[in-house]
């Protein structure tokens, strides 16, 4: 029993940061329709930023997030405007390819300029934890989820009260209608896009500590944001929140009772039974 | 949009010069190894026709029928492994164990395309990562069977003993010779495919699948074929670059790398074309090569040894070679939606209107 819950609680809190990858690219895909395969790479980056702030001026990962979001957030804007924009109307297989692209440049720039090397980024406590009852804690990682469920509440407020948050829903909804309406959906599109980035690198920082960082750690989260994404439904935030804690929580648990070698084998496995069972995602609100 | 096959169809005539003009090629392929002995020129020609092969098998099912596949590395890695198992375990030759490699990749491809061919667009594309995937992480996995993350080393490729004489692979020379023979079959059976009935239905399912499912073509059916063929050739270079390269591992051959890579080829060169995947690989094998192993340019003369060049590429660009294909894919996708063979297409129309434009146009201008 003691097992089970351990594995559900470090499920629950890994999960949490991978709810902030999905959501990120729920967002873009939302708004745009366009699905980023470059958004491990947008992750690798914020690993990377933290790391260049943590070595140059010692700025703790968890507070090098006020740096890393925004630097990432402009550069989605750049990404957005730049090279989506262009492609919003074309085949949905060139929009792949072309953020396929991008993230071979990016991860492949960041290995020209740092190698390939593994590189740690060792905190005070990046290894330490504490118990509660039979229960043991890492502390990075519990800091990391609280950090992640304040942004997320953060997000959820800004999309739902805000009128730029409810314009991005709206846009989200019927980018036609919205325009109608007088929004201005080109620079929702940099918006979203800026965000969906913002969010993939402070997930990067958050896992900074606890990771290996290395030019191509960005291709896995890429696969696992898909997966999210679409056990709850391409487009939905909720549902990318959800999805993200249970990815989490499907690859803590099968590591315990299957093998750890094979927990992303059965994430995966789950990912292409949802897909064809219920390709709608498990929440099951289907969109046009 | 315009996709006809410069070779073929719709230009007539020009079907048997292109042929003419294939077979010159390959017989001057052939005889070069005669002139040029330098093993890194011989080692890119390799590495070139095993990225035709690649490409020639992706654009069946991604270019003809449409169907973007992102997980051929599936059959590429399940090609180089049965090749390589079969010759380390149990003796077999490659040149018997490539029909196994090429059975296994067909029935697994059965298997993928009644799985992932329910879906479309988008969520074919992840659906066919994901498998790929899960097919890779197996391989680490279950390491009684494959040997996990360890791979397996070539120990040595028995001679082949052919038309009373026997053939050595010490030299990268039979490997030359082996892939030009795979590469030209493979372009004259896709050639074949291409004009075929099967071509125009796998064709006619890509333009739109619901009008070719109304005029009676059954979709799990064809598209099931196209990826078995696409499939075949995949293992049949996969299995080449087993005993090429001599080593396997669940990482490089099942790695999401080698699908990009294969789709890239054709991207680049121009999709659903013959000469597509042919001029992608003349672009990205040089520079993705030259990128990897610069010494080669001092090996042939072109550099001198201690050139800053070669050590500054060697320092930084060793890992870092996919570099080409991603800023390559990038200015395709944003300038050249038909790759490179659409724009040199498009630049000999332009050429030939402003001709008929300039023959008419004088006299009116006169009058």
């Amino acid at each position: 029993m003691t097992v089970f819950l351990q594995s559900v609680l470090s499920g629950v809190l890994v999960g949490g940061i991978y709810a902030l990858i999905g959501i990120g690219l729920t967002i873009i895909f939302g708004v745009m329709r366009v699905i980023n395969f470059a958004h491990g790479e947008l992750l690798m980056l914020g690993m990377y930023a933290t790391w260049i702030v943590f070595t140059a001026i010692g700025l703790d990962p968890f507070l090098s997030i006020v740096i890393v979001a925004p630097v990432l957030f402009l550069w989605g804007a750049f990404l957005q405007k730049v090279f989506i924009n262009r492609v919003l109307n074309a085949l949905p297989q060139n929009q792949i390819l072309l953020t396929i692209g991008l993230g071979l440049v990016m991860s492949n720039s960041i290995m020209l300029i740092f190698t390939s090397d593994y590189r740690i980024l060792t905190t005070s406590y990046s290894s330490s934890s504490f118990t509660i009852g039979e229960l043991s804690v890492s502390q990075p990682l519990l800091v990391a989820f609280l950090i992640t469920a304040a942004i997320t509440a953060g997000l959820y407020w800004f999309l739902l009260k805000t009128d730029t948050g409810q314009a991005i829903r709206a846009t989200a909804q019927d980018r036609d209608a919205a325009q109608l309406m007088g929004i201005n959906v080109r620079a929702m599109s940099v918006l979203a896009f800026g965000i969906g980035a913002a969010l993939a690198g402070t997930a990067g920082a958050l896992i900074s500590p606890t990771y290996y960082i290395f030019p191509q750690v960005g291709g896995t989260f890429t696969l696992k944001a898909f997966v999210i994404v679409v056990l709850g439904g391409m487009g939905s935030v909720v549902g990318a929140t959800l999805g993200g804690v249970l990815v989490g929580l499907t690859e803590s648990l099968a590591a315990v009772y299957v093998a750890s070698g094979l927990k992303e084998l059965v994430v995966f496995v789950a990912f292409l039974a949802v897909l064809l069972f219920k390709p709608a995602g498990l929440l099951g609100k289907t969109r046009a | 949009m315009d996709r006809r096959p410069l070779l073929g169809r719709g230009e007539r005539g020009f079907g048997l010069v292109g042929i003419l003009l294939v077979l010159a090629a390959v017989a001057l392929l052939a005889i070069f190894p005669q002139f040029v002995r330098k093993p890194y020129v011989l080692h890119m020609g390799v590495v070139l026709f095993l990225a035709i092969i690649q490409g020639q098998a992706w654009n069946v099912i991604g270019g003809y029928a449409g169907q973007y596949s992102v997980g051929h590395a599936a059959y590429f890695g399940i090609g180089a492994y049965t090749t390589m198992m079969l010759l380390e375990l149990y003796k077999i030759p490659p040149w018997w164990g490539i029909w196994a490699a090429i059975a296994n990749a067909m029935i697994l491809s059965l298997l993928i395309g009644s799985i992932t061919f329910r879906l479309r667009g988008p969520y074919f594309v992840l659906a066919s990562i994901s498998v790929a995937e899960i097919i890779r992480l197996a391989a680490l996995h279950f390491k009684g069977f494959t040997r996990g993350a360890e791979g397996f080393l070539l120990s040595e490729i028995p001679p082949l003993h052919l038309f009373g004489t026997s053939i050595e692979f010490f030299t990268k020379r039979p490997f030359y010779y082996a892939a030009l023979g795979l590469a030209a079959i493979t372009i004259a059976v896709n050639w074949m495919v291409q004009h075929s009935k099967l071509g125009y239905y796998f064709q006619a399912i890509r333009e739109d699948q619901d009008a070719a499912h109304s005029l009676g073509i059954n979709l799990a059916v064809y598209k099931n074929v196209a990826l078995a063929i696409s499939a075949a050739f995949t293992a049949w270079a996969g299995g080449f670059y087993a005993m090429f390269v001599k080593f396997v591992d669940p990482n490089t051959v099942f790695g999401l790398d080698i699908s990009v890579q294969i789709v890239l080829i054709c991207i680049i060169g121009g999709i659903g074309t013959i000469l597509g995947p042919v001029i992608g690989a003349m672009v990205l094998v040089p520079l993705s090569e030259i990128l990897r192993n610069p010494k080669g340019l001092v090996q042939i003369g072109i550099l001198p040894a201690d050139s800053a060049f070669v050590s500054f590429i060697e320092a930084r660009f060793a890992n870092a070679h996919l570099l080409v294909y991603g800023i390559l894919v990038v200015v395709v996708i944003l300038f050249a939606p038909d790759g490179v063979l659409g724009v040199i297409r498009n630049t000999i129309a332009r050429v030939r209107r402003r001709r008929a434009g300039a023959a008419a146009g004088e006299p009116a201008a006169a009058a």
